[in-house]
């Protein structure tokens, strides 16, 4: 692959400030946000380009372990650092949720579909992270489209509550209106996917000088590893977490 | 008279800071529930219909503690139809098909629908979209669903506000012989003086600071 010199790196943040002066031009109060994201994530990659450049080199299985529980743990903190879960018991079963998809979807990935390792830094930590980012962001999606449902919808949950409804009766229409907010994304990216957009993944093996065919049986693979992990970590997540939304007088406790 | 309560509040605190007075409430009676705004008038009912634990104090119903009794059974025998309803934006008859449906109960006959459209005083058709209707009309649909249901006891939390004074009087001489006919119990919140004539019983609640004083 071409290498990028630096000075022709840096000129992609241009871009980045385009961006800003239109975000300055229309008054948009995100500019810090939008600094602080950007210097972020230069440095995050940075530090991660050096980190997996010695991994690559080191292949351990306790390295590769230990980078895959630190991104599971930062995920987590990002995951429970939202104020979107409704009470504690609930974010938990969230967290365990997102826990049990992130560890079962890579491992079966790896094993079974690229017949890796699961300890091949090479592959755990890529694909492991794209399935942690994608199930993060649907979380995030569905716990958005949830709370918004229950505040929008108040009149008729309460009313139906008085009535002597099970609270489950009452609160599912809502949870898999949350599960299928958090699923249109990676639905929509699947039906415009090789027409409209290379995918980022395929983009950078073509870069890198992978054969097409190959990388697209990969992008194929990982798209369907990706809907997998947002909809069972979203799934049981809001599923198993309802349970605790109203006590045995049942009773809402959000 | 039946002197033995259906139900019976004794020593209730809510919320930490609403004490409440000795509450008994009998079948086939009107009891009528007063108070300014902040009495806990709203929150009681929420006690009675089990949608919120009193802190301190017994609720028997049947001469049982609720605790110990099922609480979804419980809330469709002591059945709370509060201020702000809520209808479908479907047609009349759905909505009655629909709440049927949510309670897993089979639902009533067209000209039983019709019957009880009648007794709260609703002159529409059973094909009227829910979103045509006025306020107090909606709130009138809800409440012939609610007596369709036939509950224990109903509670009913400003019924007449959506109404002028002659429809309140109609409707409200129509609940109570149902109340009576079915041998059922109403609890009343209202501001309205000219319901008092209709209640067997009236009990005035005062509105309490957090310490628990009574405020004048």
């Amino acid at each position: 692959m071409h290498q990028i010199s630096l000075y022709s790196f840096a000129s992609v943040y241009i871009l980045l400030l385009i961006v800003l002066m239109i975000m300055k031009r229309a008054k948009i109060n995100k500019t810090k946000e939008l600094f602080v994201a950007s210097v972020l994530m230069t440095v995050q990659l940075m530090v991660a380009g050096y980190v997996l450049t010695y991994l690559f080199e080191n292949p351990y299985p306790l390295f590769t372990l230990l980078y895959f529980v630190s991104m599971l743990l930062f995920a987590m903190r990002r995951v429970f650092s939202q104020k979107l879960a409704l009470n504690k018991k609930f974010k938990i079963s969230i967290a365990l949720s997102f826990l049990f998809a992130s560890i079962v979807v890579p491992i079966f990935f790896i094993v079974f579909v690229t017949e890796q390792s699961f300890f091949n830094p090479q592959y755990t930590i890529p694909i492991a992270g794209m399935l942690m980012g994608n199930s993060m962001t649907g979380f995030n999606l569905a716990l958005k489209a949830f709370k918004e449902n229950l505040e929008n919808n108040q009149d008729s949950i309460h009313c139906l509550h008085m009535l002597g409804v099970h609270p489950k009766k009452i609160l599912m229409p809502h949870i898999n209106s949350a599960f299928e907010t958090a699923l249109l994304p990676t639905i929509n990216s699947m039906l415009s996917m090789g027409i409209i957009s290379l995918p980022g993944m395929l983009t950078g093996q073509i870069l890198a000088g992978a054969a097409p065919n190959n990388a697209i049986l990969y992008q194929i693979a990982i798209m369907i590893a990706i809907c997998a992990t947002v909809c069972i970590s979203v799934f049981c997540g809001l599923y198993f977490g309802q349970k605790f939304l109203y006590n045995e007088r049942m009773q809402f406790t959000f | 008279m039946n002197d033995t309560p259906i139900l019976s509040l004794t020593n209730i605190e809510a919320r930490g800071f609403i004490s409440y007075p000795d509450i008994h409430i009998f079948q086939k009676k009107v009891c009528l529930l007063k108070g300014e705004s902040g009495a806990g008038k709203s929150t009681l009912f929420q006690i009675l219909n089990g949608t919120l634990s009193p802190t301190k104090g017994e609720v028997l119903y049947n001469d049982r503690r609720v605790e110990e009794q099922n609480p979804l059974a419980l809330r469709k025998e002591i059945l709370l139809v509060s201020q702000s309803v809520f209808l479908f934006s479907e047609t009349i008859e759905a909505n009655f098909r629909k709440f049927y449906e949510y309670r897993e109960e089979e639902c009533i006959s067209i000209e039983k629908m019709r019957e009880y459209l009648e007794l709260s005083k609703i002159p529409r058709d059973l094909n009227t979209s829910c979103t045509e209707l006025s306020g107090g009309e909606r709130q009138r649909v809800f409440i012939a669903i609610c007596l369709s249901f036939l509950p224990k006891i109903l509670l009913l939390d400003e019924p007449t506000s959506a109404l002028d004074e002659e429809s309140a009087q109609a409707l409200m001489v129509n609940i109570c012989e149902f109340i009576k006919k079915h041998n059922m119990a109403l609890v009343l919140i209202s501001h309205d003086s000219q319901l008092s004539h209709f209640a067997d019983q009236e009990i005035v609640l005062k509105r309490q600071s957090a310490d628990g004083r009574i405020l004048t």
